[in-house]
C-alpha cells in the first residue's frame, strides 16, 4: 500500500544492514507473508521472530539435536522443523500459547537433513535423510502413506551404476513437481502425486548438489553445487504421467545453464543463494571463512554481477531475501541475523504541504491568470462541480490484490486436484494470537 | 478534549451508582416501534431511530467504539473509567478501573480480546477481556495521551498526544518502538491503514501527515488553505482516502495519493471540539459524525447531502461510532447529558 507513495525509483537490491537480531540461530527463514522470520539452532529449538515489533514471539522446543530446517505453510499456520533427531515436527502457531501446541510428529529412521511442506496443502512433507533417500509422507486420512523416491535407470546400466545419493529434495513453488539434487551431479524430476520420475538433467561439471532455489513462478531454478559454481537454468515443461505409459519412461536431458556465477578471484563456495520476489535478482552466500559477504547479480540485465554487501567480521552462514519486499536476512557463524533493506532517503519535503522537491533550479514561468482574482461565486461552483464526481472508498487496486495471491495452478489440473484434496485447516484470515509478556518479567 | 478533573462528590458519586448499571437502564423507545406501512418508499434513506439509553458514566464521555466482532461497545469518559456494554441489547457488562485521570479514547485489537485506552494521566492501558484487569501499560508520553489505535495485525499500537509527538508500541513487550516528533500542536488522531504499511496523524497545528509505517519517515502532508485546526482523521476502508474533521464545521474527505480534496461535508456545528466523523459500513455508504449543537449528522458519502439528523441528546455529541455489520449507530456526549445512545435503522438493507 505504501509503494504507491514512496518513490518508485528507489526501488533496488538490498544495500544496508537495517538492524539485527541476536537469536544463536544456524539460519532463518522468512514466512510467506514477509511478516516473520523462523530460525532452527544448534540445541534444537526453533523461535519465530516479528519482523514490524523486531522481538521474538514464540519458541518451539521440541527437538533434542540441531535443527536442520524450517518450513512455513502456504499461510504461515503451521511452521515445520527437521532436526537430526531423526524428526520432523508440526506445529500450529493457531494456538494462543508459547510455546505453541505440536501438531504432528513424524519420525524418520535416519537423521532428518531437510524436509519442506507440499506448497498447496501441509499435510504432505516431503523429507531428505542423512542417507541419501528422499521420502514423502502424506499425513491425509484417505492417501495416508511414506513413499520412497526411487530414480530410475535405464536397464542397460542399472547393474553398473551404483546408487548415487540424493542431496537435495525441495517441492517447485507449484507443489506438481519434487526436484532431487544428487552426488553424480544431476538433477531429477519427480511428480508429487505419482512419485515416478518424470526426468533426470544431467548437468555437466557440477559435481554434487548442495542447494536449490526457485524463482516465484517455477519456471527458472539456481543450483549450488560442490564445483562452487551457481547456475541458473530455464525449466522445460515437463509431460504429465498419464496412468497408461511405461512408469519407466522420463526425460534424459542434460541442462544448459543460462548463466554461471562464480568466484573468479577468491574462488570462495556458497553456502546458499536466494532470488528475489520477482527474480530480477540473485543473491548468493559466499563461503567465507573471515567475511560476511553477499553477491548480488542481475538476472535482468544478462546475469551482471552488482555489488557485494559487506556484513562485517562474522562469516555469513545462510541467507533468504523476503518474499515480497528488497529485504534479505542474513545469518552469521555467531547466530546472529542481520536484516538488510534498500534505505529510502527522507525527503524533508513531504513536511509540508504541496511542497515538491526538485533536483535542479527551475525557471518559473508565471502563468497569466495566476494573481488574477477570480469570482468566489465561480471558483465554489467549480468546486462543487468537481466534487460530485464519485468515489470509491471500498474497492482496492487489482494490482495490489495480486500481490498476495499465491501462484495460481489451472483448476482441473490433476495434480493440483490431488493435493487439494482433503485440505489443511490453513487459511488466510487466521491471525497468530499477540502473547502479552507478563509485566513482572520485562 | 475533556479536561475537567473529577471532584471527589462526583467520584463518589460514580461508586453509589454502580449497583444501580448491574440492571442498566435499557429503556426501549417507544418510537421504535414503527408500522411498516409508515417505512420511507426510498429504502436508501437512512431510518435511524432511538433504541437504547445507556447510564453509567459520571462525566462527559469522550470516546465509543464497537468492537470488531460487532458484539460489543465500549465507552471512555473523564470519569477515569473504561465501560463494556453489549452491542445488541444494551446490556452494561463490565467497567475497567485503573486510570488516575480521564481517558480521551479507546480502540479494539482486531481479535476483539484486548481494549487499548489513552489518558490524560500520560499512559495508555491495555485491557484483556479474559482477565477484566490491566494487561500493559505502556509509559512514554510527557503529557496527556489523546488518540490510540491497533494495527491489523494488532501487534502494534500507534498514539498521539499533547507532547506533540506520535509513539508506536510493541503491544506484546510494552515498549515503545517509535518516537515521531510529528506536529507542532497536540495530536489529535492516528491511525494505521488497512494493511499496516502506513500511519495517519492530525494535530490541531492543522496538518494531516502520512507517515511509512516502518522507517517512520513523513511521506507527505496534507494541508488545507485556511488550515483550520483538525480534530480528527480517519482512512477510508480501503486506505485509498482519509476522512479529516476540522473546527470550521466542515469534514472532507482527501485523496491522499492526488493530495486533493474530493468531497466536502458541512452542515453541522464543529469550533471547540475534537469530534471525530466515521463512515456507515452496511447498506449505502454515509458518513456520521456528531455536532456541537447536540445532534447527530448524516451525510450521503457520494452526494454530500444530510439525510438524517438524529435529535435526543441534550449537550454536545463528541463520540459516535457505526456497528461494523449492523446498522446501529452510537452515540455520546458532554456531561450535561451522560447518556450513550443507541440508534438502530431497522429497515431491511438492499
Amino acid at each position: 500500500m505504501n509503494g504507491s507513495i514512496l518513490s518508485p525509483f528507489n526501488v533496488s537490491h538490498p544495500t544496508a544492514i537495517q538492524t539485527s537480531l541476536l537469536d544463536r540461530a544456524s539460519f532463518a527463514k522468512f514466512d510467506p507473508s514477509g511478516r516473520y522470520l523462523a530460525t532452527g539452532k544448534l540445541d534444537g529449538s526453533s523461535s519465530i521472530w516479528d519482523l514490524e515489533t523486531r522481538s521474538a514471539i514464540r519458541l518451539l522446543d521440541g527437538h533434542v539435536k540441531a535443527v536442520t530446517s524450517v518450513d512455513w505453510s502456504r499461510y504461515s499456520r503451521y511452521l515445520l522443523t527437521s532436526s537430526r533427531d531423526w524428526n520432523v515436527i508440526i506445529w500450529d502457531l493457531a494456538s494462543p500459547f508459547d510455546p505453541p501446541q505440536r501438531h504432528t510428529t513424524i519420525r524418520f529412521d535416519a537423521p532428518v537433513v531437510s524436509a519442506s511442506f507440499h506448497p498447496r496443502n501441509s499435510n504432505i512433507v516431503l523429507a531428505l535423510l542423512s542417507t541419501g533417500d528422499a521420502f514423502v509422507a502424506d499425513l491425509r486420512k484417505e492417501h495416508r502413506s511414506r513413499m520412497e523416491l526411487c530414480e530410475v535407470y535405464d536397464e542397460a546400466d542399472e547393474s553398473t551404476k551404483p546408487r548415487s545419493a540424493m542431496t537435495v529434495a525441495r517441492f517447485d513453488p507449484t507443489g506438481k513437481y519434487i526436484f532431487i539434487g544428487t552426488a553424480a551431479g544431476s538433477v531429477l524430476v519427480f511428480n508429487s502425486r505419482t512419485k515416478s520420475m518424470v526426468a533426470r538433467h544431467k548437468i555437466s561439471g557440477a559435481g554434487a548438489m548442495r542447494g536449490f532455489d526457485f524463482s516465484k513462478g517455477g519456471r527458472r531454478l539456481v543450483t549450488n553445487s560442490s564445483d562452487r559454481a551457481l547456475r541458473h537454468f530455464n525449466l522445460p515443461i515437463y509431460p504429465s504421467p498419464s496412468s497408461a505409459s511405461d512408469p519407466l519412461e522420463y526425460l534424459d536431458q542434460e541442462l544448459k545453464p543460462i548463466y554461471q556465477f562464480n568466484d573468479p578471484i577468491n574462488k570462495t563456495a556458497w553456502h546458499t543463494m536466494s532470488y528475489s520476489p520477482e527474480g530480477q535478482w540473485l543473491a548468493g552466500g559466499a563461503a567465507d571463512h573471515a567475511t560476511h559477504k553477499i553477491y548480488i547479480w542481475d538476472i535482468v540485465n544478462d546475469g551482471q554481477f552488482v555489488c557485494t554487501l559487506d556484513g562485517g567480521r562474522e562469516p555469513l552462514i545462510h541467507l533468504h531475501w523476503h518474499p515480497r519486499k528488497s529485504v534479505i536476512a542474513s545469518t552469521t557463524n555467531q547466530g546472529n541475523i542481520l536484516i538488510w533493506h534498500c534505505p529510502i532517503p527522507e525527503r524533508w519535503g513531504a513536511f509540508a504541504g504541496g511542497f515538491e522537491e526538485v533536483d535542479e533550479n527551475v525557471e518559473y514561468h508565471e502563468r497569466e491568470d495566476e494573481f488574477d482574482i477570480e469570482d468566489e461565486a465561480e471558483t465554489t461552483r467549480r468546486k462543487m462541480k468537481r466534487e460530485e464526481e464519485k468515489v470509491d472508498i471500498d474497492g482496492f487496486d487489482d494490482a495490489l490484490m495480486q500481490q498476495t495471491t499465491p501462484v495460481v495452478a489451472p483448476k482441473d489440473d490433476e495434480d493440483v486436484a490431488w493435493a487439494d484434496d482433503e485440505p489443511d485447516d490453513d487459511k488466510p484470515e487466521w491471525k497468530m494470537a499477540i502473547i502479552m509478556v507478563e509485566e513482572d518479567y520485562l | 478534549m475533556i479536561n475537567e478533573e473529577p471532584t471527589e462528590d462526583q467520584k463518589t458519586k460514580t461508586e453509589q451508582e454502580q449497583p444501580q448499571e448491574a440492571q442498566p437502564s435499557v429503556a426501549p423507545d417507544v418510537e421504535m416501534k414503527v408500522p411498516d406501512e409508515v417505512k420511507q418508499a426510498t429504502p436508501q434513506k437512512p431510518n435511524y431511530k432511538l433504541q437504547y439509553s445507556l447510564s453509567g458514566h459520571t462525566m462527559s464521555v469522550s470516546s465509543l467504539k464497537f468492537s470488531p466482532d460487532g458484539t460489543m461497545l465500549v465507552s471512555a469518559a473523564a470519569d477515569k473509567l473504561v465501560k463494556l456494554w453489549n452491542a445488541f441489547t444494551g446490556e452494561f457488562m463490565r467497567t475497567f478501573e485503573g486510570h488516575t485521570l480521564g481517558i480521551s479514547d479507546v480502540a479494539w485489537s482486531g481479535d476483539s480480546d484486548y481494549i487499548a485506552s489513552a489518558s490524560d494521566d500520560k499512559t495508555i492501558r491495555i485491557w484483556s477481556l479474559e482477565t477484566g484487569s490491566t494487561a500493559m501499560t505502556l509509559n512514554g508520553h510527557t503529557s496527556f495521551v489523546f488518540c490510540v489505535n491497533y494495527n491489523p495485525n494488532s501487534n502494534l499500537l500507534v498514539s498521539g498526544g499533547f507532547d506533540e509527538t506520535v509513539r508506536v508500541w510493541d503491544v506484546a513487550r510494552g515498549r515503545c518502538l517509535k518516537v515521531l516528533p510529528a506536529h507542532s500542536d497536540p495530536v489529535t488522531a492516528v491511525g494505521f491503514n488497512h494493511d499496516g504499511t502506513l500511519v495517519v496523524s492530525s494535530a490541531m497545528d492543522g496538518l494531516i501527515r502520512i507517515w511509512d509505517a516502518e522507517s517512520g519517515q513523513c511521506l507527505k502532508t496534507l494541508v488545507d488553505d485556511d488550515n483550520p485546526i483538525c480534530s480528527h482523521v480517519k482512512w477510508s476502508p480501503n486506505s485509498r482516502f482519509v476522512l479529516v474533521s476540522t473546527q470550521d464545521s466542515t469534514i472532507r474527505l482527501w485523496n491522499h495519493q492526488t493530495s486533493r480534496c474530493v468531497k466536502t461535508y458541512s452542515g453541522h456545528v464543529n469550533r471547540t471540539f475534537c469530534i471525530p466523523a466515521c463512515f456507515t459500513n452496511v447498506g449505502s455508504k454515509c458518513i456520521v459524525s456528531g455536532s456541537e449543537d447536540a445532534k447527530i449528522y448524516i451525510w450521503d458519502l457520494q452526494t454530500r447531502e444530510v439525510l438524517q439528523i438524529l435529535e435526543g441528546h441534550r449537550d454536545v455529541v463528541l463520540a459516535v461510532a457505526t456497528h461494523p455489520t449492523h446498522n446501529i449507530i452510537a452515540s455520546a456526549g458532554m456531561d450535561k447529558d451522560l447518556t450513550i445512545r443507541l440508534w438502530r435503522d431497522s429497515q431491511p438493507t438492499s
